[in-house]
């Protein structure tokens, strides 16, 4: 059940008309709500109806203890339990067929087990224990609290991951109601969030991205170089996509999620783009990854756990080469740019902000390579295509040309542009409301090129 | 706690504007809403992921199903012009003393990328042994042009493809591009496997023709002057030591005009050249080529089958194929049949071309099937045999189907198969061809033994 199909909707408001009613009794309204966490994941494989209540409830019980005992042995016994745990779900149902085939043994057998969203479920799970083991949080004595926090179903698929601490404070909280503002908002998101992925990522992946990642010997280098920017959008529209529909379910269920992406290709550097980007997985992989490893007072080492922390994050996101490159681009980048940073003290950089986030785009651009092809000798070959120095553009057509400029001029206009229409639209009434989202729902149909096409960080 | 109103209201006023166009009339023709979608929440599908879903569309395919039951044939040989390249095929099988069967297959971007005909070929060799890679162009006339098991790469070259060069005199040799170059004009032609004993050199000879060299794992095994008192193809042949892995061409003195090598062993075998144009119509063959000097080209490989295989690049334009297309296929088909009469033709029908339909659903452009069977009536007046791909692949709408799969078969553009689905397609080709030689070799068996008895 896609976040951006027809179904998808039916099954939220679905929810919205049930939960509600019910919210006034907090242990039906916590009920409703994990009754839709897992139908969500029944829809995708009723294989998760073993698996993540297991998981939850074993993570539910180390939570328990880690607030119970305080001999710092047993805390790390129980906190190490928890990321066997995770990881080993990881391990066994992502990784098993890369190591496997790294090992010299076929590994192809192993596909079929790979689950949708793990990656996001193992990693929102891990902040529950990990923040309780290190006192940040403490555990909470609501099962079922516990329960919908940690397979919260708009996150399932793609994220943002959400302390799971957070989403349990906010559970807790007695009286919750939804302000008419924040339902116009929640609104107005999943419209922002329909728009961007089925109007803007889908066709340029359709009309060019998917055809010159597929077969970037047919096309001239100015057409591959320019399928490489529209991945850049793509990719951004998708994902930033996928997380407004998140939210904006989340916030017509009366819960706030965490933002993940603000303006990423206008990051000066690469640790600014980090800060940008996917904000809820940097955030993970700083506190959970990199403040973990050791040599934080060394010269070098904060350096090559940078490189590391990437490299890793690179693997989580598929079990292939292509991804540890990129984490390891990305990492070595990081590196470069905090040695640099700190050699350079307080002084002003020489060179202007425009330059810096051009650099910084071109970097993330080239990188972006490793993470959409479907091999390395195809990465290489669309490498090689763009330095072939053959410049024609005839295969893009004066449409993706036209959705490619909306799409720049979108991600880079200034926030108010964007805040206006939104506030606009929390103060019109119901039925001005109800037009939009109508308008809305006729563009999709008649513009968009394509049906749901799946949202590319669902397969992480 | 009250129900959020607002936002229920704008949810209700949103669904009853959605639903309006189900019973307004005038607007009856644009619904919004599939209500049939609400019961599919509670559809909860077992998702059984396939192991081999390219082996699961073959099944799919039914391949094998015996081809005088099916309902449209693959492969249709109503004037038997198959029986001799399968006489060629069953000599090869005997292991006859040089019977080497050729197979010369002219096509467009997937022929030049070597999607299906190296499957084919790959099936061919080894069933009835290996006898080399066959044609390979001088140098990458595009980044997309590849033959799987060989490297090529040429730097110096002025590389002109005769559908869209601008020097008009037909001499492209038999692959239809030419090479030409001067100083620092080289190729190196790399070969995984071994085996390949000899290899013979195509060019142009004429007056002001200069001077090349050709090497074998770096020993010069020949140095050869173009100059000519006449413009004529010539090709020579030279004999290498077995198990060499790279053939190095390079220009010596003046300017030098060549095609390509042609990759030979010793042994009995099938030798598969894919000889791809990107972009090419049947035009290529009909006009762009010479028809003397391809022709001469043509008599000197002495082909068993020739496959012609256009159409793709044709079918999104309908007056083209309402009007000329069958002219150029019939012109291109004489043109053979007159250089190498003894040598079998096989037309092949395109693969099915995908579009978007204002739906969003992908279906197949709307010439194609008139252009299948006009290639299918040109095959049948002119005594070819034709193969169906369109059909053999599963006929209209195939493309949207294999976008759809996991893995994609197809690529985004919804033309050129991905390497899963043109072994596909490469499967159904060889599957119907082994068919037909199969009841080939039935009918030689009656014919000496007699019919079986009841």
């Amino acid at each position: 059940m896609l976040l951006s199909s027809s179904v998808y909707f039916f099954f939220l408001i679905g929810i919205f008309f049930l939960f509600w009613p019910l919210s006034r009794w907090r242990a039906a309204g916590l009920g409703v709500l994990l009754f839709a966490n897992y139908f969500f994941y029944a829809k995708w494989d009723l294989f998760y109806l073993g698996l993540i209540p297991i998981a939850s409830s074993i993570d539910f019980t180390i939570g328990f203890w880690l607030g119970r005992v305080q001999g710092a042995g047993w805390r790390k016994l129980l906190v190490f339990l928890s990321i066997i745990l995770n990881l080993g779900i990881l391990a066994v149902f992502k990784y098993a067929g890369f190591f496997l085939e790294i090992a010299g043994q076929p590994g192809g057998r192993w596909e079929w087990t790979f689950p949708l969203g793990i990656s996001f479920y193992c990693f929102q799970a891990l902040t529950y224990t990990i923040d309780i083991y290190r006192r940040d949080a403490k555990p909470t004595a609501s099962y079922l609290a516990h329960l919908t926090a940690v397979s919260f179903f708009p996150t399932t698929l793609a994220g943002p991951i959400t302390r799971v601490a957070d989403l349990v404070k906010q559970l807790e909280k007695p009286g919750r109601e939804l302000l008419a503002a924040d339902g116009s908002k929640g609104l107005f998101l999943i419209g922002m969030g329909l728009t961007k992925k089925l109007l803007v990522a889908d066709y340029l992946a359709e009309n060019l991205v998917n055809r010159v990642f597929d077969f970037p010997g047919l096309y001239s280098g100015g057409e591959v170089l320019t399928g490489v920017y529209a991945y850049a959008l793509q990719l951004y529209y998708d994902f930033s996509g996928y997380t407004d529909i998140a939210i904006g379910s989340a916030a017509l269920l009366g819960l706030k999620l965490p933002i993940n992406f603000n303006q990423p290709y206008s990051a000066a550097n690469i640790n600014d783009f980090w800060r940008r980007w996917h904000i809820s997985l940097s955030n993970w992989l700083r506190d959970y990854l990199f403040f973990s490893l050791p040599g934080k007072r060394n010269a070098v080492m904060p350096y090559l756990n940078l490189v590391l922390t990437m490299a890793l994050g690179g693997l989580w996101h598929g079990a292939s080469w292509n991804f540890v490159i990129w984490g390891l681009l990305h990492g070595a980048g990081q590196a470069v740019s905090r040695f640099w940073q700190t050699r350079r003290g307080k002084t002003e950089p020489w060179t202007p902000t425009w330059w810096r986030t051009f650099v910084t785009v071109q970097f993330v651009c080239f990188c972006w390579i490793y993470f959409r092809a479907a091999s390395l000798e195809q990465a290489n070959l669309i490498v090689e295509r763009i330095a072939s120095n053959s410049w024609s553009v005839e295969n893009v057509s004066g449409g993706l040309w036209t959705v490619f400029a909306l799409a720049i001029a979108g991600h880079y206009a200034p926030k108010a542009w964007l805040e206006k229409p939104r506030d606009l639209f929390v103060r019109v009434p119901f039925y001005a409301q109800a037009v939009v989202l109508l308008l809305l729902a006729i563009a999709i149909q008649y513009i968009a090129a394509t049906g749901a096409a799946p949202f590319i960080y669902t397969k992480f | 706690m009250p129900i959020p109103k607002k936002a229920s209201l704008t949810l209700i006023a949103l669904a009853a504007m959605m639903t309006a166009p189900d019973y307004i009339p005038v607007v009856n023709d644009y619904r919004l809403m599939d209500w049939t979608m609400v019961p599919r929440v509670l559809d909860f599908q077992v998702r059984i992921r396939s192991e081999d879903p390219v082996g699961d569309e073959q099944i799919r395919l039914r391949p094998d199903t015996t081809p005088e039951k099916a309902e449209t044939p693959k492969l249709v040989d109503e004037k038997g012009d198959l029986q001799r390249f399968y006489a060629a095929l069953h000599a090869t099988e005997r292991r006859d003393e040089g019977a080497v069967t050729r197979i010369l297959h002219y096509g467009d971007s997937p022929t030049t990328a070597d999607l299906i005909t190296a499957d084919v070929r790959a099936l061919f060799q080894k069933e009835f042994g290996d006898a080399g890679h066959g044609f390979i162009l001088l140098a990458k006339p595009w980044a997309w042009y590849g033959h799987r098991g060989v490297t090529v790469k040429g730097t110096g070259w002025m590389i002109e493809p005769a559908n869209t060069a601008e020097l008009r005199d037909g001499q492209y040799g038999l692959g239809a591009v030419s090479f030409r170059g001067g100083t620092g004009a080289s190729s190196k032609i790399s070969v995984k496997d071994g085996g390949h004993t000899k290899i013979e050199v195509a060019w142009l000879s004429q007056p002001d023709g200069g001077t090349f060299m050709v090497a074998a794992d770096g020993q010069t095994v020949g140095t050869i002057d173009t100059a000519s008192p006449v413009v004529t193809p010539s090709f020579q042949t030279f004999t290498v030591p077995d198990g060499y892995r790279e053939v190095a061409i390079g220009q010596v003195k003046g300017r030098v005009r060549l095609y390509g090598i042609r990759l030979m062993k010793d042994t009995p075998g099938v030798e598969y050249s894919s000889m791809g144009v990107n972009g090419a119509a049947i035009t290529i063959l009909a006009r762009n080529v010479g028809e003397e000097h391809w022709g001469e080209q043509l008599r000197h490989v002495k082909p068993d089958l020739v496959v012609i295989n256009y159409g793709t690049n044709e079918s999104v334009y309908a007056r083209y194929v309402d009007t000329a297309f069958e002219l150029e296929l019939v012109r291109a088909v004489k043109r053979v049949r007159k250089a190498v009469p003894e040598a079998a033709i096989l037309i092949m029908s395109p693969m099915d071309r995908g579009q978007r339909m204002p739906t969003g659903e992908i279906g197949t452009v709307p010439p194609l099937s008139r252009l299948v069977t006009l290639e299918q009536r040109v095959a049948a007046e002119h005594g070819c045999a034709f193969f169906n791909t369109f059909e053999a692949m599963g006929g209209p709408g195939t493309m949207g189907r294999w976008y759809l799969t996991e893995p994609r078969m197809v690529g985004a553009d919804l033309i050129h198969p991905m390497p899963a689905g043109a072994r596909i397609v490469g499967n159904l080709l060889y599957r119907s061809l082994q068919d037909g030689y199969r009841r080939y070799k039935l009918a030689l068996a009656k014919e000496k033994f007699g019919a079986p008895g009841v």
